[in-house]
């Protein structure tokens, strides 16, 4: 491969500006990742108009770190305080905060730290291999093969996104629904706008976004009484024994490549990867009983695993543009605003912005491990902020910054609207991140089969006459239809994999 | 914020609204003076607010950019680019409609919302509801195929024996209606596959996901001077001085000439002395150079028009496509 553009991408990063940027994004995610409640989706959601402006591989930079640096966050307040700071950082809290209470926190940080950056570095490596390899199929994908990515990846986010799989489906099909309001693309016609001009192009994205995960999660957890946080253990020993080391490198090895791998996947991601990876090292242990107890590969496993699909969840969106988790729909909107559409000619048309997030991500990994040992206990005390303080404020921050996007008033109360909804959504149960996906995808799948069926002179079993776009629909098949299968046919493994992971939550 | 109190009418309606105002509009006004324009000369000191109507980065968000500057420069005083995306323009040229006609709210307006998209959609805004200072420059569409599609000119679309496949950049376009026009006199019998926009249609001609396509010129430079695209003709009404040996539609005997046209509008009724000042300040800032560079660097042609001239073309473009989409019952919305 031609390697003069990667090392380009070298050069953009180490610009003062993106360095900074970098810098930025990776504390802000670290800081995120500490304070329970706001995510990073949510985070990125909220900073999207100061990125108006930035250059955008600056922007794409900076978002980017507070995603992986999230990652990082998270795991600090498992281990020390029994209370994840992120969704991804859940499993970590059963032997991490064990190992704690024997008084290793330290080695259990260390561990995580070290396995993160592993994971997250061999994550880089295998992008910049395979990113430009998917890319060079680009042309080939058509508007058949974006019809069955698209279906695939909304029916995998309402499958495999945590919690309940009615209620994901009954949020994707929402997200569906919203994604026809607007002047249809094909006619001209006007679908659910009421002769409001400002729903002729159909409900801007970022709006949504910001509602939903941004004002959403803020009302959410004001709710919340968050009772006096408990004294965090004692960080001594940074660095894990030889022993620990030689115990859990084999997890971080397991944890990269299944993040890497879960990561693509739409619907994956970080969570996800997390959760498997924990009960892959579970299965695999001789000694399963010391699970929860303070493995130190229980804390190995998830950590890599989570840092390595935050990873690899920007291939599908920067090669092909389709987002595969509810954050990278949201960098999906940072790339719309900056003017660069994400799409199949992204990395041969922008080798600066790819390459130079991608190397971005190197300079981060070191940032983040610098930081996250000797700095822990100043991030521990931001927890000591008030939800009463913060909350105004990211509220204020969330309207202004809305209105500045589009220069629209009617912005600032969709964001109100789909606060509303985002907080209803999550009190009774309903994750937010499938009606988002849905939404993206949702105007993605209906035109690109309308485009099919006009290409195809309205044959539908054309889809299946080419290569990738069949193969799509099959695997789509497969996972619509197996576990219907499975369920009518007698179970011969009583032990499947996916029962075990919820039993895990 | 004293510049602000008068720029928004709806400032008033909630505490955190005006803010958010405020701060957006400080960001733009670096030269406001502070004091109101009445009384004075214009533009006696206050900001000029543009507004585009489509999203930043794209080619008119660039034209309005280079205007606003060289504009700027000429009258001494900020002049503000704010997009305001939606419905082709129609929502920005809706709220110019409702702004005061001072010569402090300008739009640049494209072409192809006053000629073609009326012919698509009923609801689009009359050009008869607004005052134009002056014209811009042309951008010309030009149809392109992929190499490895064995088309090179319109008799080879004519003779494939099977129905042609052709991407436009949406419903309402110059792209559709300079494809519908060509293949209805053609005889081609033909489908429009709409795409969001001119970088996703270009990515299907390439990938030869459509046979053809119609895309700005400016778009598909690159790609044709690298031999990935072959250009078939462009619908200019002359050839374009940046791909001289490409035939037009009219050359190839089609009578079909499209080009996407952009002016400068103002809210109706702006008094004349100050519509003399910008018409003034436009055509001495028309002179410069950076702007005349950046024309060139674009690919497109100069065509500053007096603003009187551009209402007169535009409505004999719109009558003009009106007859002929009839005339072969061409439509533009329906499937």
């Amino acid at each position: 491969m031609d390697l003069a553009p990667v090392l380009n991408g070298f050069t953009v990063v180490l610009e003062p500006t993106n360095l900074l940027y970098c810098l930025i994004g990776v504390v802000v995610g670290m800081l995120v990742g500490v304070l329970p409640g706001l995510g990073p989706a949510a985070t990125i959601a909220i900073l999207l108009p100061i990125t108006i402006g930035l250059e955008p591989v600056t922007s794409v930079i900076m978002l980017a770190g507070i995603f992986y640096g999230a990652q990082y966050g998270g795991t600090i307040t498992s281990v020390l305080l029994k209370l994840p700071g992120e969704a991804s950082s859940v499993v970590t809290v059963f032997d991490g905060h064990a190992l704690a209470r024997q008084g290793k926190a330290g080695t259990a940080l260390g561990i995580a730290a070290i396995g993160s950056f592993i994971g997250g570095t061999i994550s880089i490596v295998a992008l910049s291999f395979l990113a430009p390899v998917v890319a060079s199929f680009a042309l080939d994908f058509g508007p058949p093969e974006y019809t069955a990515l698209a279906l695939l990846g909304i029916l995998l986010v309402a499958t495999v996104s945590s919690g309940s799989r009615l209620k994901a489906i009954v949020a994707a099909c929402i997200g569906l629904l919203l994604a026809t309001v607007g002047r249809d693309a094909f006619t001209g016609g006007e679908r659910f706008t009421f002769g409001n001009l400002n729903l002729a192009d159909g409900l801007d994205f970022v709006p949504i976004a910001m509602g939903l995960f941004g004002l959403g999660e803020i009302l959410y957890n004001l709710e919340e009484r968050h009772t006096s946080v408990q004294a965090p253990a004692k960080v001594a020993n940074v660095w894990p024994s030889r022993r620990d080391l030689r115990q859990s490198s084999g997890a971080i090895g397991r944890g990269s490549v299944l993040g890497f791998v879960l990561g693509i996947l739409p619907g994956g991601g970080a969570t996800l990867s997390s959760l498997a990876a924990y009960a892959v090292e579970k299965k695999r242990s001789k000694t399963p009983e010391r699970f929860g107890k303070g493995a130190v590969e229980g804390v190995a496993g998830p950590e890599t695993a989570n840092n390595a699909a935050a990873t690899s969840s920007f291939i599908p969106l920067l090669t092909l543009g389709i987002p595969a988790n509810a954050t990278m729909a949201v960098i999906f909107g940072a790339l719309l605003i900056a003017g660069v559409p994400p799409g199949p000619r992204l990395v041969t048309d922008e080798p600066e912005l790819f390459w130079g997030v991608v190397n971005s991500m190197y300079i981060g990994n070191i940032l983040l491990l610098i930081m996250s040992i000797p700095l822990v206990g100043l991030f521990v005390k931001i927890l000591r902020v008030r939800p009463a303080i913060l909350a105004p404020i990211t509220v204020l921050i969330t309207l202004i910054g809305v209105y500045t996007v589009n220069n629209s008033t009617f912005d600032i109360l969709l964001v109100i609207v789909f606060g509303v909804l985002g907080y209803l959504m999550k009190k009774v149960g309903f994750d937010p991140g499938p009606l988002l996906l849905a939404f993206v995808l949702g105007t993605l799948l209906e035109d690109s089969l309308r485009r099919s069926l006009l290409i195809f002179d309205g044959d539908a079993l054309g889809f299946f006459g080419r290569p990738i776009s069949g193969t799509l629909l099959v695997a789509f098949l497969l996972v619509a239809f197996l576990p219907l299968i499975g369920k009518a046919l007698p179970r011969r493994r009583p032990a499947e994999h996916p029962s075990d992971t919820k039993e895990l939550v | 914020m004293t510049t602000n109190h008068r720029a928004r009418r709806w400032a008033a309606t909630g505490a955190g609204l005006a803010l958010a105002v405020s701060l957006a509009a400080c960001g733009g006004n670096v030269g406001g003076g502070g004091s109101d324009a009445e009384g004075e000369e214009f533009p006696g000191g206050d900001p000029i607010t543009m507004f585009v109507g489509q999203d930043p980065g794209g080619s008119t968000d660039l034209i309005a950019r280079a205007a606003a500057e060289i504009l700027s420069d000429e009258l001494g005083v900020a002049v503000t680019v704010e997009n305001k995306p939606g419905a082709n323009g129609a929502l920005a040229a809706q709220e110019l409609a409702g702004e005061e006609p001072d010569g402090h709210t300008l739009m640049v307006y494209n072409g192809s919302l006053a000629y073609i998209t009326p012919l698509a959609s009923e609801d689009a805004p009359d050009i008869a509801d607004f005052d134009i200072v002056t014209g811009l420059s042309l951008d010309d569409y030009v149809l392109v195929t992929a190499p490895d599609s064995g088309f090179s000119t319109v008799e080879d679309l004519a003779a494939a024996g099977r129905p042609i496949t052709f991407g436009t950049t949406g419903v309402g376009t110059g792209s559709q209606l300079s494809q519908e026009l060509l293949f209805a006199q053609a005889d081609i019998d033909a489908t429009a596959v709409p795409f969001d926009g001119g970088s996703p249609t270009l990515t299907a001609v390439l990938g030869g996901q459509v046979d053809v396509g119609s895309i700005q010129l400016g778009e598909a430079i690159e790609q044709i001077g690298a031999g990935e695209l072959t250009p078939i003709v462009t619908f200019a009404e002359e050839r374009p001085s940046y791909l001289p040996d490409t035939p037009t539609a009219v050359e190839a005997g089609y009578d079909v000439p499209v080009q996407q046209s952009r002016a400068v509008f103002a809210p109706k009724g702006v008094p004349d002395d100050v519509m003399q000042t910008l018409r003034d300040a436009f055509q001495t800032a028309f002179e410069d150079e950076g702007y005349q560079q950046f024309n060139e660097d674009n690919l497109l042609t100069p065509n500053e028009l007096d603003g009187e001239e551009i209402r007169e073309n535009w409505t004999e473009n719109l009558e003009k496509y009106r007859a002929v989409v009839e005339e072969y019952s061409i439509d533009l919305g329906g499937e």
